[in-house]
């Protein structure tokens, strides 16, 4: 992956970290430290300890003590760390999965800090999914866009341009079929993908506050609204606008279909590209377009799953905790941790610099400028665990068979009903 | 002789049995067969759909190897499975043979009950050890350490090493003992002159059979240990399985070098590792 910096971005940014530390000597930030972090991959967890180590020699007087966990353990621990006090900071995920520690008083509010360090400019983006009950819970430090990868040599051939209303996509997708092809390939063996079906359709068909209030458990699901959603998704199943038994791939197991022509587009987060690359694919023959709208009177609303810092409320060193969500959320600090050599992500600073790279420009550009509605954090992130598995149980076998659609929605109230 | 040698069947079962064995092995060996497959395949071949066809653009057989060894932490995860495996293979089989001598030679109340308890370990699920054990290695501050991970597995070890070196002692002649002990050798010096050396065979058994199942471990790593710094081979080429995908060429050159030290074991010292897995079984 190419990582040439913009030369303007990266001086705004060190102009934008310089107040950043300014506000960090303001304070005079000094004391232990204690950290819990997730970012226990490879990768993040280099980054994750570098951050640790710029922010001291920033720092000199404050001692941090950084704790990182599996990232799957941390899911069932961080309950235990905030109640116990034994953590300043904690690494979690934005929208409705800050809900239950917001709800129980765990999390910091932390609004004066984004209005002080300029936050609600530089981050916002994000200030609807970290705003929970008229607070700010957190800062978010990547995230990634989600978005249709096609083959634009195949559109070319067919003479087809990416389409931005309900009705070019389905005159595109139908072009598409008759020309042998599917629309579309999907790996549903492990649900998720095609909870991103269900996240795009429902947020154009009923925007992103009614996707919210459906994922949070307070609309049914048997609602004529959902059954709207489901609709749409059926007039492009009942076409042929997927691959067969897709419920049988991986994710990476449907990516043939696209590399071999077999399909022509691929609803995916942006994690895609680098195998698509890896496969042949030119960035002549790769683009990238955002879900067209079905409803053009509701604004966009856009998946991007994002990762964040929290303050405990319990943090017994809160200055020193301020000074580093502030040194997190810093532009330069942005810039750096989600270039190419390390987490390959979108930075969420809007003054960040983005590595030069055609998708990640367009999903920068796409989150930072056209994403009105909201972003959501992807279905099995806004609802609950046990739920989104229920859920994507259900979206996989409409998938397969829509003719089965008011047994699922039973399933799914039934299940809306025990679990919320 | 059970089994009857296939030599006193007659002709027809003969030919089937050639016929029928190199197929069940072929059938045996396929996954192994696609881990070295795929691990000399260029990562793209998985995205373009081509598992078990001729790359297009050659083999990448050593681009894959080299990549696990330079770009990726391979080197540590190999180095910390010796670091693992080593010590805790002689302190398991330094502890059974003191505890197997004991145990195996001296007469003494509770002898049996104390050589039942080593024994009633080893019948203990270790899954259902997992919490308890996770949490203490933490209380002690050896969570995601290697020697949180060598303590436990010595530990645990013991049991089955000490059932397997008493037997052995028990079945060697008492005489050689009492001979020695009528010449005048203090105790310490009939354990270190006279019986280990008869032990020979045993401790070579055992060592191969220990480091196998502790270079294989991949249950106590993942739960004791979650760190490059820490985390032994079986455990680290998850580390290839990335947040968002996996790379199935890297993953199975790793699989593949961190297989071959148990296999070269194996091979190397086979007539100890056939004799490890009965020594124990006839007493």
């Amino acid at each position: 992956m190419r990582s040439i910096f913009k030369t303007g971005a990266t001086a705004l940014a060190a102009a934008t970290m310089l107040s950043g530390v300014a506000y960090a000597d303001g304070h005079g930030v000094s004391g232990p430290l204690r950290i819990f972090s997730d970012m226990s991959n490879p990768a993040p967890r280099a980054v994750m300890e570098d951050m640790v180590a710029r922010f001291t020699a920033e720092n000199p007087e404050v001692e941090v003590e950084l704790v990182i966990t599996d990232r799957e353990a941390w899911k069932t621990q961080i309950r235990n760390v905030l109640q116990s006090g034994t953590a300043d900071i904690v690494n979690w995920y934005a929208g409705n999965r800050m809900a239950p520690y917001v709800d129980a008083g765990l999390f910091m509010d932390i609004s004066d800090l984004w209005e002080e360090g300029g936050l609600t400019e530089t981050l916002a983006s994000t200030q609807g999914s970290m705003t929970m009950d008229d607070g700010i819970w957190g800062v978010p430090y990547t995230y990634y866009q989600w978005g249709v990868y096609y083959r634009e040599d195949i559109f070319a051939e067919l003479g087809l341009e990416a389409p931005t209303t309900w009705e070019e996509e389905l005159s595109n997708c139908q072009a598409i079929i008759d020309s042998g092809r599917a629309c579309y390939t999907i790996g549903t063996k492990f649900l998720w993908t095609a909870g991103g079906w269900f996240d795009y359709l429902n947020m154009r068909t009923n925007g992103y506050d009614f996707h919210m209030d459906l994922t949070a458990g307070e609309v049914e699901w048997t609602d004529d609204r959902v059954r709207a959603t489901f609709e749409n998704w059926a007039t492009l199943i009942e076409m042929g606008a997927f691959i067969a038994d897709h419920q049988t791939y991986s994710w990476q197991e449907a990516l043939p279909f696209m590399v071999n022509g077999e399909a022509a587009a691929y609803l995916m987060g942006n994690f895609a590209v680098a195998p698509l690359r890896e496969a042949g694919l030119s960035d002549d023959q790769l683009g990238f377009y955002q879900f067209p709208q079905i409803d053009p009177s509701i604004e966009p609303g856009e998946d991007a799953p994002t990762d964040t810092f929290h303050i405990a409320a319990n943090a017994e060193n809160v200055e020193a905790a301020e000074a580093f969500l502030l040194f997190v959320a810093s532009a330069e600090n942005q810039t750096l941790i989600n270039n190419g050599d390390n987490l390959g992500q979108l930075p969420v600073n809007a003054n960040s610099g983005v590595d030069d790279d055609e998708f990640l420009n367009a999903g920068f550009e796409m989150l930072s400028n056209n994403a009105g509605g909201g972003i959501a954090q992807f279905f099995d992130r806004d609802a609950p665990a046990e739920m989104a598995q229920v859920a994507m149980q259900g979206f996989q076998q409409f998938m397969v068979d829509p003719s089965t659609l008011d047994q699922v929605l039973q399933i799914l109230e039934q299940a809306r009903g025990r679990i919320y | 002789m059970f089994p009857r040698p296939i030599e006193q069947y007659g002709q027809g079962t003969r030919v089937a049995y050639n016929a029928v064995l190199p197929l069940a092995l072929l059938v045996w060996l396929i996954p192994l067969l696609a881990v070295i497959w795929f691990s000399i395949k260029p990562g793209e071949d998985f995205t373009t759909g081509n598992y078990w066809g001729w790359p297009e653009n050659g083999f990448q057989g050593i681009t894959n190897y080299m990549t696990v060894f330079t770009q990726s932490a391979m080197p540590q995860y190999l180095w910390n499975s010796v670091i693992i495996t080593v010590p805790t293979m002689f302190g398991a089989v330094a502890l059974s043979c003191m505890t197997g001598f004991a145990l195996g030679v001296y007469r003494f109340k509770g002898n049996l009950l104390i050589f039942f308890m080593f024994v009633a370990g080893n019948f203990v699920p270790f899954q259902i050890l997992m919490v308890p054990v996770r949490d203490l290695t933490d209380q002690m501050g050896l969570y995601d350490t290697r020697l949180g991970l060598i303590l436990f597995h010595v530990a645990f070890q013991t049991g089955f090493c000490t059932l397997f070196m008493r037997n052995f002692i028990r079945a060697l002649p008492r005489a050689l003992i009492e001979a020695a002990r009528v010449e005048g050798i203090s105790e310490w010096r009939i354990f270190w002159f006279v019986v280990l050396p008869l032990m020979k065979p045993a401790i070579a058994a055992l060592c191969v059979l220990i480091f196998t199942f502790i270079w294989n471990d991949f249950f106590w790593a993942v739960v004791l240990t979650q760190s490059p710094e820490s985390q032994p081979v079986t455990a680290g080429i998850t580390a290839f399985n990335g947040q968002y995908r996996a790379m199935y060429h890297l993953m199975s050159a790793g699989s593949i070098v961190a297989a071959i030290p148990p296999v070269a074991m194996f091979f190397l010292m086979q007539k100890h590792f056939i004799a490890g897995l009965t020594l124990g079984a006839v007493k």
